[in-house]
């Protein structure tokens, strides 16, 4: 039976080739809408427990004072406080939109231990004043520009150089990390604080991410660190890591809805396309399903016989649109990093990819496999 | 003589068209014998398809008996009806009807999937039909490749690839040339001669009705009587 | 000699449910091409709406907005006592400082978001003239702890309606009215300069804006001020700086619209082809009655070439159809380059619907080519056999 499955696939070439065509752009295209929204979400589902996020509870603009970190080192149950200060430079274009960092390193490296990199690159970091690490992905896209021991020139947009603001900052790469989790990106670029405290002359800095000690109490730490400062100077409003990375996806407004919506869009246009396609395969095949029947095939086997080449052709574009999914993902990654740093094929991604293929295949064979069923021999015969 | 293979009472075929109901087999009785090559003929619309596709089980009778081979056709369904088929009776159409996108080979395999038949036995019962209408070689083409002729033969070898005792034949050389027409009844006269299969062969044509051992005649769906062929020409001209 | 038209429509409307299966998922195709194209549209006239030509932006050196923009404030004030370019009336300079800060604010629906926060002084509103309307309420009163708030942001955020109280840092400000704008001031909330930078801990502006004499030559202000010892800016008109603040978002809704009409306009025209390959095999034998009759392949080709973009025409109105009920749909969004999200509405423009409707005709063209062309390639005896 799936001999003759393949053969009336294979026998119409061009019609099956545009059928897994179409449900192939269909599956892609969910795919790649699907890692989109996912992308958002990343650091949100990747947060970490264990971190918290100490920032102005008025906006994110706004500084804290730097003696807030000893202060915040000292109640109970912190570990570590790193200051982390919003650099806002951009690499030669202000559209080779990256983040930039002034951080703690040693402290850095104690909040985030996903951060992997050589342990001599992390030593050159730690003992450099001007040294920088940067991402992976982030090297990947300047990789022909930048090398490790050069130097990365930086114009500060919203720290000029005390030289001039057409003076650019200039980091020396000492190493290239991997983050190992979603809450931290790897376009990053990561410079030390001390370096950019004494150059740019300023003690404030924008957040302190800290963590805490493994059982403390979470809820406990973040109300005291809130009421250190309750009636000022500078309100601070304590978070943990989901919750801070939440409020970059919810500024994105109705983006995911619309995103989910183009899928759901798209995934239907193919649909009906494949009903279409289907239900002219089973008017050419009439006349077959005729012999068949003829021969003493039953209803149900003709019933199988057309969904089972409504599944084939939706399972292999399916198939055909994952793969190109994951092929791309690499090539993606380097265009859409900029906005979604995230970008990765889920194999919940995979999975919907393949369901939605499923789907399509069953909801368009029905149709189709039921006529034929439904067929009598003798008008099937005389039709053609 | 030998055993009934269709037995037939009161059968009566109606059809619906543009509102007015059309009698196509009227009561008909009628008998015919296993091991016989019969033609039956009539002009158009005196319902020989209609009993050919009645016989084979393709279609229900408004009414009356049909016996076939021992079954009683009215009391079987839908699926009981294909399966019946499928172990007893092969088909033999005008216009051919082999599917297009299977080679010979595969189109006279296909009624051998619907046995318990091992991937083996199957290839040896198709290729054996082959060889048999004498077109083993050309096993690997396509219907569009071959001509009407070895289309027709190929059928024919479909029709027998599963050693059915009744073989029905719609007007088998209806599409075809004189030559060729002539190697087809040929090969019939042969299977009902060497292989005692019972032969049903629908057809207008007096040349080709003349290879059958009995002519049934219909006239506005009943029987107008059956008279046997004393010299078929196909037995003569056999090899 | 044309095949006549009528033939098409008719077979269209033979094989209705394969027409209507076809033009739905075209329709489908073109409504959400469309409607990417309208939220950009929207996006787009809803920023630059109010950009005027004669008003001056100053920013500091090397910024790319307001947001990262700082003037002392002495530096500022010097700013507007010295350009001679600067147009005035009876009351002195149409010029002012503002301040501005993306400042978190609580969504009705419950989640958080940046809104823009703008310090004004009452030359501000000078200047502005009409364009800053009180729709309810009144303005604050200069000096004191009030605020009013853009039409746009009454209902999406908490907090925003006359008497409420938002609290900036340790300081409470009372909501005393509404205002519109036609452009994007609509999503802010605006306040007294003096009363918002201490309250902020800010030292001064994050910009100055002017509105100057007619006939300024901008480009010799802009070039003049970039060299300046005393306060150096950058200049831009208020409409080039509001264009420069669209281009990320801008810039990646067209890219989307291109992207999407691009994967999902292939999708669509391997369905197209598919529909009109069948449709030609159905009708082998009508196209060998037309070839024996004496038509010509070329007419054939154009024939069914017409078919098909009748059929993507169709598949184009009804995304039309269904793209026009999201014009007016208000939606937020976050500009990327200040951080902060703002509303602005679909617009399905007649400029929007025609771009869909050609998207339409260009997937109907592409997918009839090949099945026209083998249609006209067909061999009348062939075609007639096959019947």
């Amino acid at each position: 039976m799936m001999r003759l499955v393949w053969r009336q696939i294979i026998g119409h070439p061009v019609r099956s080739l545009l059928t897994v065509g179409a449900v192939l752009v269909g599956v892609f295209l969910l795919c790649l809408l699907r890692s989109v929204v996912t992308a958002l979400n990343a650091g949100v589902d990747a947060a970490s427990s264990v971190r918290l996020m100490v920032q102005s509870s008025v906006s994110l603009f706004v500084s804290l004072p730097i003696s807030y970190q000893a202060r915040i080192a000292q109640v109970e149950g912190v570990q570590a406080v790193a200051k982390w200060q919003w650099f806002g430079g951009y690499y030669q274009d202000p559209s080779n939109f990256f983040g930039q960092f002034a951080v703690d390193p040693v402290q850095q490296f104690e909040v985030y231990p996903e951060i992997e990199l050589p342990a001599e690159q992390k030593q050159r970091f730690l003992e450099r004043r001007n040294s920088c690490i940067v991402g992976d992905q982030l090297f990947e896209q300047f990789k022909d520009e930048w090398q490790i021991g050069g130097t990365i020139p930086m114009i500060g947009a919203l720290f000029p150089h005390p030289d001039g603001a057409d003076t650019a900052w200039e980091f020396e790469l000492a190493g290239v990390y991997h983050s190992s989790s979603g809450a931290l990106d790897n376009r990053t670029l990561f410079f030390q604080w001390d370096y950019f405290e004494k150059t740019a002359d300023i003690e404030e800095c924008g957040v302190f991410v800290l963590k805490v000690a493994p059982g403390a109490d979470v809820t406990r730490i973040m109300a005291e660190i809130d009421a250190l400062y309750e009636n000022g100077p500078q309100k601070v409003r304590t978070t943990t890591e989901k919750e801070f990375q939440r409020q970059f996806v919810t500024m994105l407004g109705a983006v995911p809805l619309f995103v989910s919506w183009i899928g759901g869009g798209a995934a239907l246009a193919i649909l009906l396309a494949c009903v279409n396609t289907m239900l002219m395969a089973a008017r050419q095949q009439v006349h077959d399903v005729g012999i068949l029947k003829a021969l003493g095939f039953t209803d149900a086997a003709t019933f199988r016989l057309m969904l089972a080449q409504s599944l084939s052709l939706c399972c292999l574009g399916g198939a055909s649109g994952v793969l190109l999914a994951l092929a791309t993902e690499g090539y993606l990654v380097g265009v859409l990093g900029t906005f979604f740093p995230g970008y990765t094929i889920e194999p919940q991604t995979v999975a919907l990819g393949f369901g939605a293929a499923l789907a399509m295949g069953l909801v368009a064979g029905l149709l189709p496999a039921a006529q034929s069923a439904r067929l009598n021999c003798v008008q099937a015969l005389r039709g053609a | 003589m030998s055993e009934a293979m269709i037995q037939a009472r009161g059968l009566t075929k109606r059809y619906q068209r543009g509102g007015e109901t059309l009698v196509v087999l009227d009561g008909l009785d009628l008998e015919m014998q296993a091991g016989r090559f019969y033609a039956l003929m009539g002009p158009s619309g005196s319902g020989k398809t209609t009993l050919l596709n009645l016989i084979g089980g393709l279609d229900h009778a408004d009414e009356g008996e049909l016996v076939v081979s021992g079954e009683s056709l009215d009391e079987l369904d839908g699926a009981e009806l294909a399966h019946w088929r499928a172990a007893n009776v092969g088909f033999v159409f005008q216009g051919f009807n082999l599917i297009p996108v299977l080679s010979a080979f595969e189109n006279v395999e296909l009624p051998l999937k619907l046995t318990p038949l091992s991937r083996a036995e199957r290839r040896k019962h198709a290729e054996y039909a082959l060889e048999l209408v004498g077109l083993k070689d050309r096993m690997r083409h396509r219907p569009k490749q071959l001509s009407g002729g070895q289309e027709q033969r190929v059928a024919i070898a479909r029709a027998i690839a599963t050693d059915p005792k009744l073989i029905l034949a719609d007007e088998p050389t209806g599409d075809l040339d004189r030559k060729s027409a002539d190697q087809v009844l040929e090969l019939l006269a042969r299977l009902n001669r060497e292989f005692q299969k019972t032969i049903l062969m629908v057809t207008h044509d007096p040349h080709a009705a003349n290879s059958a051992q009995s002519v049934v005649r219909l006239e506005k769906g009943q029987l107008q009587g059956i008279e046997d062929n004393p010299a078929p020409t196909a037995r003569s001209a056999g090899r | 000699m044309l095949v006549p038209l009528s033939y098409n429509l008719r077979s269209l409307w033979v094989r209705k449910s394969s027409t209507l299966l076809t033009v739905l998922g075209l329709g489908a195709t073109v409504a959400i091409v469309a409607s990417v194209l309208a939220l950009q549209r929207g996006f787009l006239t809803m920023f630059t709406a109010g950009g005027r030509e004669d008003v001056a932006v100053f920013l500091r050196p090397g910024a790319t907005g307001e947001g990262d923009s700082m003037f002392r404030r002495d530096l500022g004030l010097r700013l507007i006592k010295t350009l001679g370019e600067i147009e005035s009336d009876a009351r002195g300079p149409l010029a002012s400082m503002e301040c501005y800060l993306a400042v978190l604010a609580k969504k009705t629906d419950g989640g958080e978001t940046n809104v823009p926060l703008r310090g004004v002084q009452p030359e501000t509103f000078r200047l502005r003239g009409d364009e800053i309307r009180i729709v309810a309420g009144r303005s604050f009163t200069p000096g004191s702890d009030e605020v009013i708030v853009g039409r746009s942001l009454v209902n999406r955020l908490q907090n925003t309606h006359i008497d409420d109280v938002i609290v900036l840092n340790t300081t409470p400000f009372r909501v005393v009215g509404v205002f519109e704008h036609a452009g994007a001031f609509a999503s802010e909330i605006w306040g007294d300069l003096e009363r918002f930078m201490p309250t902020l801990g800010r030292y001064g502006p994050n910009r100055v804006i002017a509105q100057l004499r007619p006939g300024t030559d901008l480009a010799a202000l802009s070039a003049r001020l970039e060299d300046d010892k005393e306060v150096p800016a950058k200049v831009v008109t208020e409409r080039a700086y509001l264009e420069s603040q669209t281009l990320v978002f801008g810039t990646a809704l067209l890219v989307l619209a291109r992207v999407l009409g691009f994967i999902m306009g292939v999708g669509a025209i391997f369905a197209a082809t598919n529909t009109m390959l069948a449709s030609v095999s159905a009708r082998t034998s009508e196209i060998g009655i037309l070839l024996a009759l004496g038509y010509r392949p070329l007419p054939i080709f154009l024939s069914f070439q017409f078919e098909a973009m009748l059929l993507g025409l169709l598949g184009g109105l009804l995304g039309c159809v269904l793209a026009l009920p999201l014009n007016g749909i208000e939606t937020g969004a976050m500009n990327w380059q200040t951080f902060t999200e703002f509303a602005f509405a679909f617009q399905v423009t007649p400029a929007v619907l025609a771009e869909a409707a050609g998207f339409s005709l260009v997937l109907g063209l592409l997918g009839g080519a090949l099945p026209a062309w083998r249609a006209a390639r067909l061999a009348p005896t062939v075609a007639l056999r096959q019947g």
